[in-house]
C-alpha cells in the first residue's frame, strides 16, 4: 500500500532539536528522524526504548550457566579424567573457560539480535528517504495521513527546515 | 567534575558536517597513489616469503625451525604473544577510553580497531603453525571424540587461549564493523559510480540512520564494548598463564597476568602512534588527528612505561629476596649479564628508560622523535617477549640440558610473511574504507577537549 510522507530537512542539530521539541509538544506523531550522527534528545524521546541492553544481560546469563554446566557435566560426570589426582571439579579453571566463551555466546547472540530488529543484514536494502541523511543533514518524517500536514510543515518552516518535501513509498521505514 | 579552562577544539578548522564526510573519505576516491602501490607491492612479496614458509613448515615439519628439545618454543610463540599485544591497542582505544570518557578517541578508534582485527589474524597463525599437525587442529574442540579423553583439559591454558583468541578476534571485527555501517552507508549514498554503490551499500546492510538503528546500534555498542573491556584483561591474562602455571624460572611468577596486559596495551598504543603519524601525514588529517591527539597517547606511553620499569624491577627484586638459586641464576646470571644480556638491555631501555624521554615537552611535539620512539617500543616489547620465552627455558633447572636457540631461516619468513599480511591489511584498509570514524567525529564536531557539555 503505497503511503505518502512529508520529508522535513534540516541543516543542523539545533534546527531539528527546535522543530523536533515543537512537534512533540503539539503531539504531532512523528514517524521517524534520520541522522547521520545519534542524536540524545531525539533518540530519548522517539519510539520505545530498545530491549537490546536487557536481553544482552540476559544471553550472558544464561550463556554462564549453560557453559558452567556443560563443563561441569563433562569433566565431572561424563569423563573425569586423571590430572596427577587434581581435582576434577576444577572451579577456577571452568570460572576462566565460562567468562570467555559466554563473552563469545552474548556477542554472537547479540550480533543476531542486531540484526533482526534493526533490520540490517548483508544485501539488506531499505528505502533511503534523503541521500544526505547519512552525510550532513537530518531529516524528520511524517506520514502525511496521520498528522495534521499543514501544522507540521508551518512548523517545520519556522523552525528553519531547509526544504520540505513529500514523497511516496510502497514500503514503510 | 571542575571546569577547566577552554583548550580548544578537538576537531580544528571549524568544519562543517559535509566537510567532514568529503576530507575523510577523499582517500577512497582519489588514485591510488605511487607509494601506496609499492607498499603493497613489498607486502605481497613478504607474504609470499611468508606463505612459502608456512608451506615448508606444514609440510616438512617443526624440524625446519630452530626449536630444540630443550629451547621448545622460539619466535613462533615470541611472535604469537607480539602480535595480540599490538592487537590490544584497537580494545583499548574503542573501550577504555569510551568508559574514561575521554572524547578524543574519535578520530583514532576506527583504524586502531582495523589494526587489531589484523593483528589478531596474524597472531592466530603462529599457534595454529606450531602445533606441527595444523590438520589435527580440531583436536582442541571439546567434542565427544573417539580418541581416549572423549572431552578435553579445561584446566589447560592452551585450551584457555584457543577459546580466548577466537572470542577476541570475533568481538574485535564484530565491534570495528558494526562502527563502520553508518560510514558504509555515508559512502554509499554519495556513491557515483554502480559498483561502488553495489558494494558500500551491502556492506552496508540497508542503513538508513533512523531512530530505531541508532538506539540499537547504541545499545550494541554498550554490550560489545562493556564485553571487550572484560575480554581484553582476560585474554592476555590467559595468554600469560601459558607461562605463569608452568613451573621454569622466570615464568613461574603472579605478575605475568597484568605485566602482558599492561605490556601489551603499551605495544598497542606504540603501534597506533606509529600508524597515525603516518596516516595524518600521507592523507593530510592533521585536523582530525591532532597534535594533542599525539600528545596524550605519548603521555599514557609514558605512564605505561614507568609501569613496565616497575614490574622489570620488581621481578628483579623478588628474584633476589626469594633466595632461590634458579631465579637469581636466571635474572642476574642469564638476563642482566650473561649470554642474553644484550637482549634484556635492548628491552629495558626502549621499554623503561626511552619513553621517559617524552616527558620533556620538546621531545614530546617532534612528531618525527614520536615516530622513533613509538617504533622502539614496539622493538622493545619484541624483545621483552624474547628475553621470557628463551632465557627461561634455554638455561632452567638442569645444565646438561642447557641448549642454545637459533632461528632459521623458516621462521624468520614467518614472521615477515605476518608482517606483510600486516601491511597489506592496513594498505587495503587506508585505500577502501574510511579510516577516521565519520559519524562518531561528526557527533563531537562542535566540543571543546575536555569538556562534554561546552560547545564552541
Amino acid at each position: 500500500m503505497d503511503t505518502t510522507y512529508i520529508l522535513g530537512v534540516f541543516n543542523g542539530e539545533e534546527e531539528l532539536l527546535a522543530a523536533f521539541r515543537k512537534m512533540k509538544e503539539e503531539k504531532i506523531e512523528i514517524e521517524d528522524v534520520f541522522m547521520p550522527f545519534p542524536v540524545h534528545e531525539v533518540l530519548e524521546k522517539q519510539g520505545k526504548k530498545s530491549r537490546i541492553t536487557v536481553v544482552g544481560w540476559f544471553y550472558g546469563f544464561f550463556s554462564a550457566l549453560a557453559v558452567l554446566g556443560f563443563l561441569f557435566y563433562t569433566a565431572v560426570i561424563d569423563w573425569p579424567l586423571n590430572y596427577g589426582g587434581k581435582p576434577s571439579n576444577a572451579f577456577p579453571s571452568f570460572l576462566v573457560v565460562t567468562i570467555v566463551l559466554t563473552i563469545f555466546s552474548i556477542t554472537i547472540l547479540s550480533l543476531f539480535t542486531f540484526s533482526v530488529r534493526a533490520g540490517l543484514w548483508p544485501g539488506n536494502e531499505k528505502p533511503v528517504f534523503h541521500p544526505k541523511a547519512t552525510d550532513d543533514r537530518f531529516v524528520i518524517l511524517l506520514d502525511k495521513t496521520k498528522v495534521d500536514a499543514e501544522r507540521a510543515v508551518a512548523i517545520m518552516k519556522e523552525k528553519g527546515a531547509s526544504e520540505i518535501t513529500e514523497k511516496q513509498n510502497g514500503q514503510k521505514p | 567534575m571542575y571546569n577547566t579552562e577552554i583548550r580548544g577544539p578537538l576537531i580544528l578548522g571549524n568544519k562543517s558536517l559535509g566537510q567532514i564526510t568529503t576530507e575523510i573519505t577523499s582517500p577512497l576516491y582519489a588514485r591510488p597513489k605511487f607509494w601506496w602501490l609499492v607498499g603493497l607491492g613489498i607486502s605481497s612479496a613478504m607474504m609470499l616469503l611468508g606463505f612459502w614458509a608456512i608451506y615448508v613448515t606444514v609440510a616438512n615439519g617443526i624440524g625446519t625451525w630452530g626449536v630444540n628439545n630443550t629451547v621448545g618454543w622460539g619466535w613462533a610463540i615470541i611472535n604469537f604473544v607480539w602480535w595480540i599485544g599490538i592487537g590490544h591497542a584497537g580494545t583499548a582505544f574503542s573501550i577504555f577510553l569510551l568508559i574514561l570518557r575521554q572524547e578524543w578517541r574519535s578520530s583514532i578508534n576506527r583504524a586502531a580497531e582495523a589494526m587489531t582485527v589484523v593483528a589478531v589474524g596474524c597472531a592466530a597463525i603462529f599457534p595454529a603453525l606450531h602445533m606441527g599437525r595444523i590438520w589435527d587442529a580440531f583436536f582442541i574442540l571439546p567434542y565427544p571424540n573417539t580418541r581416549g579423553p572423549l572431552w578435553v583439559n579445561y584446566n589447560s591454558p592452551l585450551f584457555w587461549d584457543f577459546i580466548a583468541i577466537s572470542a577476541y578476534l570475533l568481538i574485535s571485527a564484530s565491534f570495528w564493523y558494526l562502527g563502520m555501517i553508518p560510514d558504509f552507508a555515508t559512502i554509499r549514498d554519495h556513491a557515483k559510480s554502480k559498483v561502488r554503490r553495489a558494494v558500500y551499500g551491502w556492506l552496508a546492510m540497508g542503513w538508513r540512520g533512523s531512530v530505531g538503528e541508532w538506539k540499537r546500534y547504541e545499545g550494541l555498542s554498550y554490550i560489545l564494548g562493556g564485553i571487550a573491556a572484560v575480554l581484553v584483561v582476560s585474554v592476555h591474562s590467559i595468554v600469560s598463564t601459558d607461562f605463569a602455571v608452568s613451573v621454569e624460572p622466570g615464568w613461574h611468577t603472579t605478575i605475568f597476568p597484568p605485566y602482558f596486559v599492561v605490556g601489551a596495551i603499551f605495544s598497542g598504543f606504540a603501534m597506533v602512534m606509529t600508524l597515525m603519524i603516518l596516516l595524518r601525514r600521507i592523507y593530510k588529517l592533521e585536523d582530525f588527528v591532532t597534535d594533542r591527539h599525539l600528545q596524550n597517547v605519548a603521555k599514557i606511553l609514558i605512564f605505561i612505561s614507568l609501569i613496565m620499569g616497575t614490574a622489570y624491577l620488581t621481578e628483579i627484586f623478588v628474584a633476589w629476596y626469594s633466595g632461590n638459586e634458579y631465579e637469581i641464576f636466571t635474572f642476574f646470571h642469564n638476563r642482566i649479564t650473561g649470554e642474553y644480556t644484550v637482549q634484556f638491555w635492548i628491552m629495558f631501555v626502549c621499554n623503561a628508560i626511552i619513553p621517559q624521554l617524552m616527558w620533556f615537552k620538546k621531545i614530546r611535539s617532534n612528531i618525527l622523535v614520536l615516530f622513533i620512539i613509538s617504533i622502539l617500543i614496539n622493538i622493545g616489547m619484541w624483545f621483552e617477549r624474547f628475553n621470557i620465552v628463551v632465557t627461561s627455558l634455554a638455561k632452567d633447572y638442569l645444565p646438561s640440558a642447557w641448549a642454545s636457540y637459533s632461528p632459521t631461516f623458516v621462521e624468520i619468513a614467518v614472521y615477515l610473511g605476518t608482517l606483510g599480511i600486516f601491511i597489506f591489511g592496513v594498505l587495503l584498509f587506508f585505500k577502501y574504507i574510511p579510516m577516521i570514524a565519520i559519524s562518531e567525529v561528526k557527533a563531537v564536531n562542535k566540543y571543546q577537549v575536555g569538556s562534554r557539555r561546552s560547545r564552541v
